[in-house]
């Protein structure tokens, strides 16, 4: 399994050797903080965009110098390492307004980092979608995309928009191919394994990401199913659930996950993006159109539907739902998701966590009664 | 048929040994710093009370509670959850609703007709509303666990406790008592407080009749009566002492094992 190590090993460091490669040939990095960022643009520009991760954070006390407790500890673990220095290797950040915790960290890094990073942007999106938006969005992608062209000093043309949106659409195409493989009776990888090859592309250049991607789907073919599992699990909840560890304390115990509606996940990938005349539209479009997040008003209906659907459609015998406490998003979806699961007699588990893995003790004991509870 | 639940709590240590369906022996002791002592102790124990010679001679072993992994002579382990939704069960074959209080948790669990897990929920991040809660408030007010039981039933004019963080409530304990509030009605303020938190954890997973109380804070009369003011419903008493309830239902999940690979077996 020489693709799945290697995505493994990725997955568990912010920085790898693609990376430093990139950063070797002079050309630019970029991270970023919320899937409502299209990466296409800065990809476009020949910009590696990384997605903000803390990983093995533990402890936020520099960072609770400006953040408060309750802010959720994602954000106070990404400033922790902004103020630890360890995104020096990136040449700019971009945020969008998806919550207030991310809008507090974009607005303490203007005021006590301005100049860390000749690219400090965030991205206004929209909180509902009609065309009248779709356009708004569209124009304020071209003011992201002139930013950018300006403090790099690039070119962004429709046709490397076009050429990039393609390279997207094959990653997607292909994380749609290697998810199909979890729907059947003997998946080929656990949850875990998933989560770290979804978090793997979130840090490589996707060309070079699609390429282990077609080896690891190759390799998979070959692998033999995981049959010894009590229960199928789906993860639903938070943004920042990017931990493996976390999912392997769940696998250990004997449930497999075999599909999630995170934004590490399926979320991120699972509509193409449809290139029209106008490739910025059709970002606008697509990114607005997709799954959303609970930042978007008004349709906390089409995200119970999602989760019923996936579970649906991967079989599964029960949702965990984790929030990263503070999330006030999640925490709302959660009632509305809480409703729709018991009529469609669907069990869910619900757990309060933090970003960093802790608290084990307690994670494995809700957990293993609820497989108790839905076990075949 | 003789079997064995060991349940290995953050605060005491319980193991109860049944016989084709009947509860032979129990003991409680208080937790010790390591689980499989406090596991061996508290089984070989119960063993001896049940007139047996050694651990060895019980045919299947559960094994539950927090140290649930760390108990060396068990032929499994079982999550407390499930554990004392079916002890109470057992015991009380009405009961849908089961508040569990233990030392270092809370937790409310709606079970079917047959002791099985519906929905539950579980307060362990704190030590709001917990046994720990209780011993703290005890020493505070220097009346022992039994006092914050017995004192409160007799308040007339309980005192409002607002925190329900156990390290802020001793501060406001604390001012109530320079006060010159009565601990009567201190502790009645204690209950209540844990009392409302309990109320909102059953309005959670649903409030069904019967609702028992399982766990050593089950002992807590003054704890009881608060609930039933809140839940609006009577709490029911369990025939036995309402701490055992998890290791009563980690022996009967013993049974039901042993029975089921009995049958494997001649089958």
């Amino acid at each position: 399994m020489r693709a799945l190590d290697e995505l493994t090993n990725i997955a568990s460091n912010l920085v790898n050797p693609a990376v430093e490669e990139w950063k070797q040939q002079g050309k630019k990095v970029v991270g970023f903080m919320c899937t409502y960022v299209p990466e296409e643009i800065l990809y476009a520009a020949n910009i590696l965009p990384v997605r903000l991760r803390a990983p093995n954070c533990v402890e936020t006390t520099s960072a609770d110098v400006y953040l408060s407790h309750l802010n959720c500890t994602f954000i106070r673990s990404c400033l922790e390492f902004t103020l630890e220095d360890k995104y020096k290797f990136l040449d700019g950040l971009v945020f969008t307004n998806s919550c207030d915790h991310v809008r507090r960290l974009y607005d303490i890094l203007r005021e006590i980092r301005p100049t860390d990073f000749p690219l400090l942007y965030l991205i206004s999106v929209p909180h509902k979608v009609d065309d009248d938006l779709i356009a708004w969005f569209r124009d304020e992608l071209d003011r992201f995309k002139e930013s950018v062209e300006k403090t790099f000093g690039v070119e962004i043309t429709d046709a490397s928009l076009r050429n990039a949106i393609d390279v997207y659409n094959e990653t997607r195409s292909l994380l749609r191919q290697l998810y199909d493989l979890r729907k059947g009776k003997n998946p080929p990888l656990t949850g875990a394994e998933a989560l770290s090859v979804i978090v793997a592309g979130f840090s490589l250049p996707k060309n070079k990401y699609n390429e282990l991607l077609r080896q690891l789907l190759a390799e998979l073919g070959e692998r033999e199913g995981i049959s010894d599992y009590r229960a199928r699990l789906m993860i639903a909840g938070s943004g920042g659930c990017d931990n493996p560890a976390y999912l392997q304390v769940m696998e250990d115990l004997g449930g497999l996950i075999v599909t999630d509606s995170l934004c590490f996940g399926s979320r991120y990938f699972c509509e193409p993006v449809e290139i029209g005349d106008d490739p910025l539209l059709s970002l606008a479009k697509a990114y607005l159109n997709r799954p959303s997040c609970p930042r978007m008003v008004d349709n906390a209906g089409e995200r119970s539907d999602y989760i019923r659907q996936m579970v649906n459609d991967f079989n599964v015998d029960g949702v965990v739902f984790q929030r990263i406490r503070y999330c006030d998003l999640w925490g709302g979806q959660l009632l509305h998701v809480e409703k729709e699961m018991k009529e469609s007699s669907i069990p869910m588990l619900s757990i309060d966590r933090e970003y960093s893995l802790g608290a084990v003790g307690q994670l494995r004991t809700r957990v293993q009664a609820f497989l108790e509870r839905i076990e075949r | 048929m003789i079997v064995g639940g060991c349940d290995v709590g953050s605060a005491t240590g319980k193991a109860v040994v049944m016989k084709d369906g009947e509860i032979v022996s129990y003991v409680v002791i208080p937790s010790t710093t390591k689980p499989e002592i406090t596991a061996r102790t508290v089984m070989e124990e119960t063993v001896k009370k049940a007139g047996l010679t050694s651990i060895e001679d019980l045919e299947y072993i559960v094994g539950t509670g927090y140290g649930r992994l760390k108990v060396p002579f068990a032929n499994e382990n079982i999550s407390e959850i499930t554990c004392h939704a079916r002890g109470a069960h057992w015991l009380s074959p009405t009961v849908r609703t089961v508040v569990d209080i233990g030392g270092q948790d809370c937790k409310v669990m709606s079970i079917d007709e047959k002791g099985s897990v519906l929905e539950f929920v579980m307060n362990d991040r704190c030590a709001a509303g917990t046994g720990r809660f209780f011993e703290s408030m005890a020493r505070v007010l220097d009346c022992g666990l039994e006092g914050i039981s017995s004192l409160s039933v007799k308040s007339e004019n309980p005192a409002v406790i607002t925190s329900q963080c156990s390290v802020f409530a001793e501060s406001e304990v604390v001012t109530l008592i320079n006060e010159g509030i009565e601990v009567v009605d201190i502790t009645a303020g204690v209950n209540n407080s844990v009392a409302g938190r309990l109320n909102s954890m059953v309005r959670k997973v649903g409030l069904v009749e019967d609702v028992a109380l399982t766990g050593g804070c089950a002992k807590n009369e003054g704890l009881a009566k608060s609930l039933e003011g809140k839940l609006g419903v009577s709490v029911m008493k369990l025939p036995v002492d309402p701490q055992i309830a998890g290791a009563i239902g980690a022996a009967l999940i013993a049974a039901e094992k042993l029975s089921k690979k009995t049958e494997a077996i001649s089958s």
